[in-house]
């Protein structure tokens, strides 16, 4: 009987391979239908010949079998294996779900650290790292001719010299300098900004027309056609992308301009132009007493074997041919800069945003530990759990495989969530990032980003996720389970383990926070710069009189002269005055000295080149610039009066040497104006301006009254007594009412233009900031995590001191101490090394030191608090235990 | 009984398995016990071919239409068992419902007069 259950049994628990199976189930079919024929009177020979002979081809049938044996059991194993990941991922995701606050601490930390770090990556990518949208960009640079190492701008017959000679180095070399275009004749007047460039840009540049033709030779030679290349931008937002525009005529600045051909989106240069018009060669351009006045931006490209250094070498010799030749306006220009294009366009910004870059590293370190923390708190949590599944029999692979699932699917969660963040940052920033940093409104998402630092957080999440998993080889589970935990040695390691890692993130925590506080310190030291005039309800627009319909002088001055006029009685303007440009405009004219009374004349052509400015009287009133010395322009300062001028500081110490100005007569080239030459008697000092922007030194000016000279463009400039919108509406109107057709562009305060000029900083400042918070946060859970858990573990020892007459305060102040000691030495640490990285941050700094004494005071005294308060409430938790209920449970 | 002399009728491919679903509803049976079932039922009629008989349990095993499982003959050999699962059975309905619908037909043609 027994004998025939055992084997029973082991037939049952017979596990064959396929070969082994079918061989089995063939041998004993034919033992059986041998034995059929053997008992009908066969030989045992003959019948299993017969039996054999039953199957026909022996070997084949076998093969079959065996074959789909094989298929069979390839299929089951699979269905089983995908049935027991089903199960532990529904398992995982119940587990999950009943402790929603540690899910949703591991989530959110990890969408912060993904969705930040994969932001900023995308960021740096499109900005820094994409090439230019140029053929072979790397042959491109930009060219200046400089005064030893300080850039300079070409003057066309400089620009066309250079070009003819540097054709060793350079296979073309073409000029660009913005222009204000505006555009009349169909709907909204429109003022456009363009730029004239040679006609050979678009070659040297390698770019194509999407729709017609760029420009072509000839196209800048005097008497040429007036044509016209549009932007994608342009033509899609005004020309609705309809291929018929080319042909078209466009009314530009009053003059008729056809329209050739649109360029490739984001290939033009200047990159900022939403149009472009060939650059006129003709006599007053190319009047040799103008090599001094220099305004054009060359690029060029170099030829396929030539460097940038050799290059170099030739501009060089140029340069200094031409300082030779030309004295007077060459005479210090006797060096080039190279740069390539590349490098020029985000060369500025590259340092800045590396140390972002660096910055959100930090944050996903601390996000990382923060995750690394979280799972094995948990860890400990569940050590019976593991220990009894163990104990039924749960294999260690599965066993890992459960705790993999779980981990993954919370990495996952929060790697779609830092995805959406992302995304959300991304947009955030193309819309209200500043605009001087290049090609910040089409950075995309980028896909490698996103995936190594998905990587690196679900890394985190899965190594220490599997540890709990891991332990449960130890085979000591008996005395786990009888000890609720594992021994007192791995216990001990695993919170030093716990204990360091929120030591690290304290670290990384101070250091982001000082650089931020750096950072914001610096920026306000940046607005606090003396600018040289009041913004404060400050209001200005520009508006341009087209050449065609202003083609002379009295025709200016008969509108500008009304138009003062209307300005003045607007009510609620304190002050009004119209003038060629304000301050922060980012317009800049120069213009070569003639004749400086009391100093020895320059020779024709030479002369040391000024800023100037064409301003109305009450300019300087409506800007608040200070007036020095002597006085202001007035309305007797018209066009048939004596021609005056006023100097500012800077000029003084420049060009008159700090001798008193006031009453010398100052001559300057190149007509605006009456006549050939322009100048005065200096009547005035006034305060010095910081023009380009704060971090900028302020600049010699010269400023001509407007009647004297009156440009071809204006803004207007208004200081407001209160409520700016009708005092805007009203000096519209009052242009409107002269002159309907001219444009009314760049409406906007001085504080905001003010403002502009500080954008990239207060963009990088934002962002650190930003940072810094969300590190500061993620740190504090940090701590309040290892110490909630601490306090959880020891409930049963907080009961024994209690019971042994430890009071609550004690207690508390006992685990307040051992959080605070966790928290002193990771601000050490942080301290220290933000220090020791104090270079890196020294770039970026405007009058602060790296080393700020303030902002390392106020770091520590800001996470010492954060520190006190995440260990704070655990001790109060700790407490409030009842010393009996704890007694009872360990 | 003598091997049959009358040569073994010709089996389409399908009714094979539709033949062996049908001797396990009787209960699990291993595999010479299925050939040698058939032949007995048939007299002999149909003599199954080992050679296509193994291949199409196999099959069926793997389309899931019967399972098995070893255990010991009544020779006190180990064999190979088979058993008709759920899917099998309603698999059997379908075929013998296709088989039945089959005849007709067949038989009305050779009929027709």
């Amino acid at each position: 009987m027994t004998a025939a259950l055992l084997r029973l049994l082991r037939s049952r628990l017979w596990k064959p391979s396929a070969e082994e199976e079918v061989s089995a189930e063939l041998a004993f079919h034919l033992e059986m239908r041998t034995r059929e024929y053997v008992a009908m009177g066969m030989s045992p020979a003959e019948a299993r010949e017969q039996a054999l002979r039953r199957f026909g081809d022996m070997a084949r049938v076998e093969r079959t079998c065996r074959a789909t044996a094989r298929r069979r059991d390839r299929e089951m194993r699979r269905a089983e294996w995908f049935g027991e990941l089903r199960q532990d991922a529904t398992f995982a995701i119940r587990q999950l779900a009943k402790s929603p606050v540690f899910t949703a601490v591991a989530v959110v930390t990890l969408a912060l650290g993904i969705g930040a770090n994969t932001a900023i990556f995308s960021i740096v990518n499109g900005v820094l790292l994409r090439p230019l949208p140029y053929a072979d960009p790397g042959r491109l640079v930009r060219v200046w001719p400089a005064v030893g190492p300080e850039q300079n701008a070409f003057s066309v017959l400089n620009f066309l010299d250079w070009r003819e000679q540097a054709t060793r180095s350079f296979s073309g070399m073409a000029a660009a300098t913005g222009q204000t275009l505006n555009l009349t004749g169909e709907g909204e007047p429109e003022r456009l900004r363009g730029a004239q460039v040679t006609a050979n840009m678009f070659d040297v540049l390698g770019t194509r027309a999407v729709v017609g033709r760029t420009f072509v030779a000839g196209d800048d030679a005097a008497g040429a056609g007036r044509v016209a290349v549009l932007s994608t931008e342009l033509w899609r937002r005004r020309f609705g992308g309809d291929s018929r525009v080319v042909g078209r005529t466009l009314r530009l600045n009053g003059e008729p301009f056809t329209v050739v051909g649109v360029a490739a989106t984001g290939t033009g240069y200047p990159r900022t132009a939403e149009l472009w018009v060939p650059f006129r060669f003709d006599s007053v351009t190319t009047d040799p007493t103008n090599r001094g006045a220099q305004y054009l931006s060359a690029v060029a490209r170099l030829r396929r074997d030539v460097t940038a250094e050799a290059a170099k070498q030739e501009t060089d010799a140029i340069a200094q041919r031409l300082a030779e030749q030309y004295p007077a306006s060459n005479k210090q220009m006797t060096s080039s800069i190279i740069q390539p294009l590349h490098e020029q366009m985000v060369g500025d910004v590259r340092k800045a945003l590396v140390a972002i870059l660096g910055a959100v590293g930090l944050v996903l370190l601390i996000a990382c530990a923060n995750v690394a923390n979280l799972m094995l708190v948990r860890a400990t949590a569940r050590e019976t759990e593991v220990a009894v599944r163990a104990a039924l029999g749960a294999g260690r692979g599965r066993i890992i495989r459960q705790f993999l699932t779980e981990s993954l699917i919370l990495s996952l969660a929060g790697a779609t969530a830092g995805v959406v963040l992302a995304s959300w940052l991304l947009r955030l920033v193309a819309r209200f990032g500043p605009e001087d940093i290049p090609r910040l409104a089409d950075v995309a998402l980028d896909g490698r980003a996103l995936g190594v630092t998905a990587l690196v957080a679900v890394a985190t999440g899965v190594v220490f996720g599997l540890i709990p998993a891991l332990q449960s080889a130890a085979p000591d589970l008996a005395r786990t389970l009888r000890e609720g935990g594992r021994g007192v040695r791995s216990r001990a390691a695993s919170a030093r383990m716990r204990a360091s890692l929120v030591v690290g993130e304290l670290a990384l925590a101070v250091m982001l926070l000082a650089g931020a506080g750096l950072m914001i310190r610096s920026f306000r030291q940046l607005l606090r710069v003396e600018l040289g005039f009041e913004p404060e309800r400050v209001v200005a627009f520009q508006t341009v009189l087209p050449d065609a319909k202003y083609d002379t002088v009295p025709k200016i001055r008969a509108l500008t002269s009304a138009y003062q006029e209307r300005l003045r009685t607007i009510p609620g303007a304190s002050a009004t005055a119209i003038a060629l440009s304000v301050p922060m405009s980012g317009m800049g004219f120069f213009i070569t000295i003639r004749h400086i009374d009391g100093f020895p004349d320059p020779a024709p052509g030479e002369g040391e080149a000024s800023a100037i400015r064409s301003v109305g009287p009450g300019f300087f009133r409506a800007l608040g610039i200070p007036l020095v010395r002597g006085r202001d322009f007035t309305d007797q300062d018209h066009g048939g009066a004596a021609k005056v001028a006023i100097v500012n500081r800077a000029a003084v110490r420049k060009f008159f040497k700090g001798q008193d100005p006031i009453g010398r007569r100052i001559e300057i080239g190149w007509g605006i104006g009456d006549g050939d030459r322009v100048g005065g008697e200096v009547v005035g000092i006034v305060g010095d301006v910081r023009e380009d922007g704060v971090a900028e030194e302020a600049a010699p000016i010269l400023y001509f009254p407007f009647d004297q000279a009156p440009p071809g463009g204006f803004t207007t400039v208004i200081k407001t007594a209160g409520a700016t919108a009708p005092v805007l509406a009203a000096a519209r109107a009052a242009l409107r009412d002269l002159d309907p057709e001219l444009p009314i562009y760049n409406v906007r305060t001085m504080e905001e233009r003010v403002a502009e000029s500080v954008a990239q900083p207060r963009f990088y400042t934002v962002l650190l900031g930003g940072f810094a918070a969300v590190a500061l946060l993620l740190a504090a859970v940090g701590i309040y995590g290892v110490m909630s858990y601490s306090v959880g573990q020891r409930t049963g020892e907080i009961g024994v001191r209690m019971a042994l007459g430890a009071r609550p305060g004690d207690v508390q102040r006992l685990v307040v101490r051992q959080g605070m000691t966790l928290a002193i030495v990771g601000v050490a640490i942080g301290v220290a090394a933000a220090l020791a990285s104090g270079r890196v941050m020294a770039s970026m700094l405007f009058g602060v030191k790296a080393s700020d004494p303030v902002t390392f005071a106020a770091v520590l005294a800001v996470l010492s608090g954060a520190a006190l308060l995440a260990c704070w409430l655990p001790a109060r938790r700790a407490a409030r235990v009842d010393p009996m209920t704890a007694l009872r449970a360990s | 009984m003598p091997p049959s002399a009358k040569p073994a009728t010709e089996l389409l491919h399908g009714t094979l398995d539709a033949l062996i679903l049908k001797t396990l509803t009787w209960g699990p049976r291993h595999g010479y016990a299925v050939a040698r079932w058939i032949e007995e039922i048939t007299d002999d009629a149909l003599a199954i071919e080992e050679g296509s008989l193994y291949p199409a349990l196999y099959r069926l095993e793997r389309r899931g239409w019967i399972e098995a499982e070893w255990g010991v003959s009544d020779t006190g050999r180990r064999a190979k068992f088979y058993r008709l699962t759920r899917r099998g059975r309603e698999q059997l309905q379908v075929e013998t419902s296709q088989w039945t619908a089959f005849a007709a037909a067949v038989t009305k043609v050779l009929l027709a007069t």
